[in-house]
């Protein structure tokens, strides 16, 4: 498939994923050395392999919102420290430079081999706390950077010959909560890019200088072509779609409507993704940076070409975006917040991107996945009297469900699209045993997922409460006005919603972005979104209806009435499909769209 | 006198070596009898003892140790032929195996099913009670709820049942109480109590280990009380040992109460046996141990000597499949071997596997009514095997049934037989050669810097075109290649761990308490060893070591105690030290600021057994020429009359070139044209290219 190539494929495949492999160790040190249960449960990190004259280059398992723009954050790093040398390490946070939001940690290190700068490693952890004037990382009511209040590393220099630059850290402790969990976090960062630093030593000590460089443009080159011959397999068109954000109220009554144009030239071998037509910056932290959005297009576009493309600044080369100042999605004009740039705008992005393939007809595109960052992912803060001390921390206790596609049903672990399954979950066992919480129970909706011929994955329900003292609960949820769509007859995945139950055990809504705080005996109940379905009902595999009925996905009711699927109980108790009645049913049903 | 046998009962072949006092091993094989896993042993046995000129009867009544290998478990797994298992989950929290972790390989690939849970959701009852992450009860478990949910298991006629309860490891009271219900309320019905299969942290990982066990629990009762009494009726009298995941091995009965150690029983042997056989040979300290049966083809890795362990084992695909989270040898397995069936898909296109003739009724060469053409035939119409000499004669092959079936697919796609033979070689080798890659390539490891360490029956049949393909110059065959798994048992150790979780932190650390929890783990085990001790070993080495972590860190770093006396501010600055350094080795940084905690104690006796010292078969022949000429197909050179080498050994320094075959009792070795085989010192196999390559290109072709 690409062009002829002077390295051997096999030394080929094996120094990418050797590089792979590098990655997979730094995030296994991040993961294990991490603190919060957000890194060391959820793995909501990421690491990745950038080269010297700043081109992604490997990244393994990654989050694509991470990883995406490592190379805006890597030319930061460049251009501005011209004395680079092998000991330092580099923090930044700033989405002003090319990160995601200030949330996100990234710790950066130069790797130096027979004196020259060969390649930078990044491991990017979404922190517990930064610092912000209130308990959380996702801060929608910022309504601008001053608000927010983070404290921001524009790629600060933070190790020098190996040594911790002690200034840095005591800031760090005097302004972010539980400042042990965050050093501890901060520890776990820095030896993940020292263990990439040691190993791309011996990687570049193993095949020399000149291989490494040549497999370098090689891999790029090759990546490039995997994307190219991709874009040639389509047709020529232009996609159109657009979305919307839910309300947020006062700001954005009616939500925040979004649009997205692709043009895909199959001649050029080329995508151009216009996000030009989008409003003007909000006055709230939902701002898009340029790295989020970049990579919620691109995230979009690599989940219709389907696997086998490595994703690197090779494969990027064919994609051009079109941003325009001031804009909300890509371009934020300082001071705009963008506390909440890689969850809430940039799920819908991904969803109208992936979803404005089924224009092209059965077989392509993907439904909307299930987003919103609800009660299982709130940022929950309070006191611990257990130890003493504060806790703060992002849960992950939420499923939200994944979208169906032409393939195959929504994957339940789903989370979000920009995580699409990705992350890890927490253990109800180490969220007990990290903070003074009880989780009353987790438990998936049975026939909640969007109908299809394949089916969107269900939602969770989710019950929780602080054990000792009061629980602030910080929660920006989308997904509780605008579903997740279903596509080419496919229906919508259900709405989220987020409970309070009072110790009389009354539950009362709370708005979709809202900050809540609770007393023991009190519980906090979410319901998150289900994923959208992917093709007519009708179509579906009576089987496949009859076992998601024996399982638990679907309700005898909704078989018969949605599906059309007629089940009957077999003489040893069991059930099974009425062909007949099934294609009568059908037939009642498609006559009554009709009428 | 006294012998040691190991077994290995794999899906088509049962394996067996008798090593005797001087070292020296006899190989004996035969067919796995699925019905009755004795017979085929004995019969296995049989062959080996007649090389020792004696009769099995007489090796059994003079052994003093058998270690048996199953893949039983395994088998039982992958075609979800477990018993019919209920899952006991506190109320709330029913999709703990459905929702396992989280984690996903690709974020773009949208193809891919989300998996089904090992036991299925309909299996699954909630169970009131709650326990707190101190170990405190929030509410009390409802007895006559669950009496009424045992009763109704019951009913549904479970045949095991696994109880994982939240927080069971701070607070066993809810599981050990549901384990008496299940006492009193389905009295015999094997149950599995998580915190006592593996206490650790993390309600999925504990569950699904907890399932896998349950689930095991009454096909392996049965199976090794029928081994061990059919082996005791015939006279042996020696311990009984079953071969586990660690590459070590426990007691019998230890096993059948906890089957879960035995899912990699077997082929975490070959990893064991390889590294033996690579150090007495010389040949470096990076190994890829191959292991080509009749079902599948097994890959692990020796990495600077070490076996590579892994403690997140997936049964399948990581996150697809079903989490096994005690340290077990990394191997990974495909369904590849002799036995795999070729066939022709729908489009036209010749495949081979997954499915597998096994061995009843096994290839259609057997004879025993298998009417699909597998590997073996294809080897036995390509001329590769002599079907007069099939497990050194005992089993006579039929040629023409062979032919037949692979004419038959042959006719499909167009193509004379010994063309369509060599195809169902090549797909074979290359479903191999992506096993290796697998656990090679794709983790950064490049194969040609390894040497390739073939086993199995079948190995010597291809392996010389799939090193070829993967660039390894380096191919060690053992004389006992055929019973690579079974050899490594040879070599195993006995090895009993117990452990107990006794949190204690570096800023007020229990000395008495740590003391006590030592002087207690010590002693269960040396209640357990009497076996050990009494009879085949000499006095075990005992190691303490502690998992232990920074405050705030969830995950644990084990390590050992170098000294574990506890009496002493001093001892204690040791320990902490220790675990800084741990980190730092480990994560690049250490936080000496921070408080660190102990959590799980853990004493490991490990009872060296005598290892055989030599292991050839000692007597040797000198120089020799052809025994014999045979027609073989080798792809694009066409059929060739091939010299064919036959003994039960050959000679140190002796050289064929290629193309031969050479034929040993228990395994054949074809030597494709433009490769070499030199016998070693020890009598084992080197294979490599000739140093002229000019007929390379025809071999893989």
């Amino acid at each position: 498939m690409p062009a002829k190539r002077k390295l051997d494929p096999i030394l080929t495949a094996v120094m990418a994923n050797r590089l792979d492999g590098i990655v997979r160790e730094m995030s296994n040190t991040l993961l294990r050395a991490g603190r919060s249960a957000v890194i060391s449960s959820a793995r909501d990190f990421s690491c990745s392999i950038a080269t010297a004259d700043n081109q992604l280059l490997s990244s393994a398992e990654g989050l694509p919102g991470h990883i995406f723009g490592t190379q805006m954050m890597t030319k930061a790093m460049c251009d501005l420290h011209d004395d680079l040398s092998e000991g330092d390490a580099f923090l930044h946070n700033d989405p002003y430079l090319g990160n995601t939001h200030p949330a996100d940690h990234g710790f950066l290190v130069p790797v130096f081999f027979e004196g020259e700068h060969m390649f930078t490693v990044c491991a990017k952890a979404h922190q517990a706390d930064i610092g912000n004037s209130v308990p959380t990382t996702y801060f929608v009511h910022a309504k601008d950077v001053y608000e927010e209040g983070s404290l921001v590393f524009p790629c600060v220099r933070i190790q020098r010959d190996y040594e911790t630059i002690a200034d840095i850290v005591r800031m760090c402790r005097a302004r972010i909560r539980v400042p042990e969990q965050w050093h501890g976090d901060f520890l776990a960062g820095i030896g993940s890019a020292r263990i990439g630093e040691r190993r791309l030593k011996a990687f570049c000590e193993k095949y020399g200088k000149a291989l490494v460089k040549q497999f370098i443009r090689e891999w790029l080159d090759y990546s490039e072509q995997c994307m190219v011959h991709a874009i040639r397999r389509m047709p020529k068109v232009q996609l159109t779609n657009t979305g919307a954000h839910d309300p947020f109220e006062p700001i954005l009554p009616e939500g925040l409507p979004l649009s997205i144009t692709i043009d895909i030239d199959p001649d050029k071998g080329n995508i151009v993704a216009d996000l030009t037509d989008n409003p003007d910056c909000v006055p709230c932290g939902l701002n898009l940076s340029e790295a989020s959005a970049t990579s919620g297009v691109l995230n979009g576009i690599f989940n219709c070409l389907g696997p086998d493309i490595p994703h690197n600044s090779g494969s990027f080369r064919p994609v051009t975006m079109k941003f325009r100042e001031n804009c909300v999605v890509g371009a934020p004009a300082y001071p705009h917040s963008c506390s909440v740039s890689t969850t809430n705008v940039a799920d819908r992005l991904v969803n109208m991107t992936q979803s404005a393939f089924a224009a092209l007809g059965e077989g392509n595109g993907i439904a909307e996945g299930g987003c919103g960052l609800g009660v299982g992912m709130a940022v929950i803060s309070g006191t611990d009297p257990r130890r003493g001390r504060r806790y703060v921390n992002r849960l992950m206790a939420t499923t939200n469900g994944g979208p169906a596609s032409p393939m195959a049903d929504g994957w339940v672990t789903f989370a979000i699209p920009v995580i699409a399954g990705l992350m890890y979950r927490d253990s109800v066992e180490v969220d007990e045993f990290k903070y003074p919480i009880r989780i009353a129970s987790m438990r998936l909706v049975p026939g909640s997922g969007g109908a299809g011929k394949y089916r969107g994955a269900p939602n969770q329900e989710v019950v929780y409460g602080p054990r000792f003292d009061k629980l602030t609960a910080i929660i920006p949820c989308d997904g509780q006005v605008y579903p997740a769509r279903g596509i080419l007859g496919g229906m919508d995945g259900s709405l989220g919603r987020s409970y309070k139950i009072d110790a009389r055990g009354k539950q009362t809504k709370l708005p979709n972005i809202t900050t809540v705080t609770i007393e023991p005996g009190e519980w906090l109940l979410g319901l998150d979104t289900s994923g959208g379905g992917y093709g007519d009902p009708l179509d579906r595999d009576p089987e496949r209806v009859l076992h998601d009925v024996l399982e638990h996905w679907e309700t005898g009711d909704r078989a018969r009435d949605i599906y059309g699927v007629i089940l009957n109980q077999d003489p040893e108790g069991g059930l099974v499909v009425d062909l007949k009645g099934t294609e009568a049913r059908r037939e009642e049903i498609r006559a009554s769209r009709a009428s | 006198m006294t012998f040691r046998i190991t077994i290995d009962t794999g899906g088509t072949f049962t394996d067996v070596i008798v090593s005797d006092a001087s070292g020296r091993f006899y190989v004996g094989k035969a067919l796995t009898t699925p019905g009755r896993s004795f017979v085929g042993l004995f019969n296995g046995l049989t062959a080996a003892a007649e090389q020792m000129g004696c009769s099995a009867d007489e090796v059994l009544k003079q052994s003093d140790l058998m270690i048996f290998g199953t893949t039983r478990a395994t088998n039982a797994i992958v075609t979800r032929a477990t018993a019919k298992t209920a899952f006991l989950t506190t109320e709330g929290f029913p999709d703990i195996l459905v929702l396992k972790e989280g984690g996903k390989f690709d974020p773009h690939d949208f193809s891919v099913p989300f998996p089904e849970p090992y036991i299925p959701r309909r299996h699954t009852f909630e169970i009131s009670g709650r326990i707190d992450a101190e170990g405190g009860i929030v509410s009390s478990l409802d007895e006559s709820r669950s009496r009424e949910t045992l009763r109704e298991i019951g009913e549904q006629g479970f045949e095991a049942i696994a109880v994982c309860l939240v927080w069971s490891i701070a607070n066993p009271e809810h599981e050990l109480a549901v384990g008496e219900l299940i006492e009193e309320e389905l009295p015999g019905l094997p149950y599995t109590l998580s915190h006592q299969l593996i206490p650790i942290l993390r309600e999925y990982r504990r569950a699904s280990t907890t399932a896998i066990d349950a689930s095991l629990k009454p096909l392996m009762r049965d199976y090794l009380n029928q081994m061990e009494s059919d082996l005791r009726s015939a006279g042996f009298d020696g311990e009984l040992l079953i071969s586990t995941s660690v590459g070590g091995c426990m007691h019998v009965h230890d096993i059948a109460r906890r089957p879960v150690h035995a899912v990699k029983s077997g082929p975490a042997m070959a990893p064991v046996a390889g590294r033996v056989y690579a150090q007495r040979e010389g040949m470096g300290a990076d190994l890829i141990v191959c292991d080509a049966g009749g079902t599948t083809f097994d890959v692990g890795l020796v990495r600077g000597g070490e076996l590579v362990f892994s403690r997140d084992t997936w049964l399948g695909q990581q996150w697809l499949g079903d989490l096994v989270s005690m340290s077990t040898v990394d191997v990974r397995s495909v369904g590849a071997g002799g036995g795999s069936i070729a066939w022709v898909d729908v489009g036209g296109l010749l495949r081979v596997g997954p499915q597998s003739a096994g061995s009843d009724p096994g290839p259609a060469c057997y004879g025993r009514g298998g009417l699909e053409p597998t590997v073996t035939d294809a080897a036995v119409v390509l001329g590769y095997i002599d079907p007069e000499f099939f497990v050194g004669g005992a089993m006579p092959l039929d040629v023409a049934a062979a032919r037949n079936a692979i004419t038959r697919i042959g006719k499909l796609i167009g193509r004379s037989a010994e063309e369509t033979a060599f195809g169902i070689m090549s797909i074979a080798n290359e479903l191999m050669i992506r096993a290796i890659q697998e656990i090679t390539v794709e983790e950064g490891i490049d194969p040609r810097e390894s040497l390739l360490i073939a086993g199995g029956g079948a190995a010597g049949l291809n392996i010389f075109p799939i090193a070829q393909e993967l660039g390894c110059t380096r191919v060690l065959l053992p004389s006992t290649a055929s019973a690579l798994s079974a050899c490594g048992m040879q070599f195993a150790d006995i090895v009993a761990e117990q452990s107990a979780s006794f949190p204690t932190r570096s800023d007020d650390f229990d000395l008495d308490g740590v003391r006590a929890t030592i002087e207690q783990l010590k002693a269960h085990l040396a209640s357990a060893q009497d076996f050990a001790g009494t009879r085949i070993g000499g006095a075990g080495e005992l190691s303490v070591s502690v998992e232990a972590r920074y405050e705030f860190q969830v995950w644990d770093l084990e390590f050992s105690i170098e000294n574990p006396v506890f009496v002493s501010k001093a001892d204690v600055d040791r320990l902490v030290n220790a675990f800084h350094e741990t980190h730092e080795r480990i994560f690049a940084v250490r936080d000496t600021e921070s408080v660190v905690e102990f959590v799980n104690w853990k004493a490991r006796r490990i009872t060296r057994l005598d290892h055989p010292k030599h292991f050839g078969n000692g007597h040797q022949e000198a120089d020799r020429m052809p025994d014999g000429v045979r027609g073989a197909y080798f792809g694009a050179d066409g059929w060739s009359e091939t010299p064919i080498y036959k003994a039960t050994e050959f000679p140190p320094g002796f050289v064929v070139s290629g193309p031969a075959i050479m034929e040993l009792p228990t395994t054949t070795i074809v030597v494709y044209p433009g490769m070499r085989a030199t016998i070693s010192e020890s009598g084992h196999f080197h294979l490599h290219p000739e140093t002229q390559q000019e007929s390379r290109e025809a071999v893989v072709a």
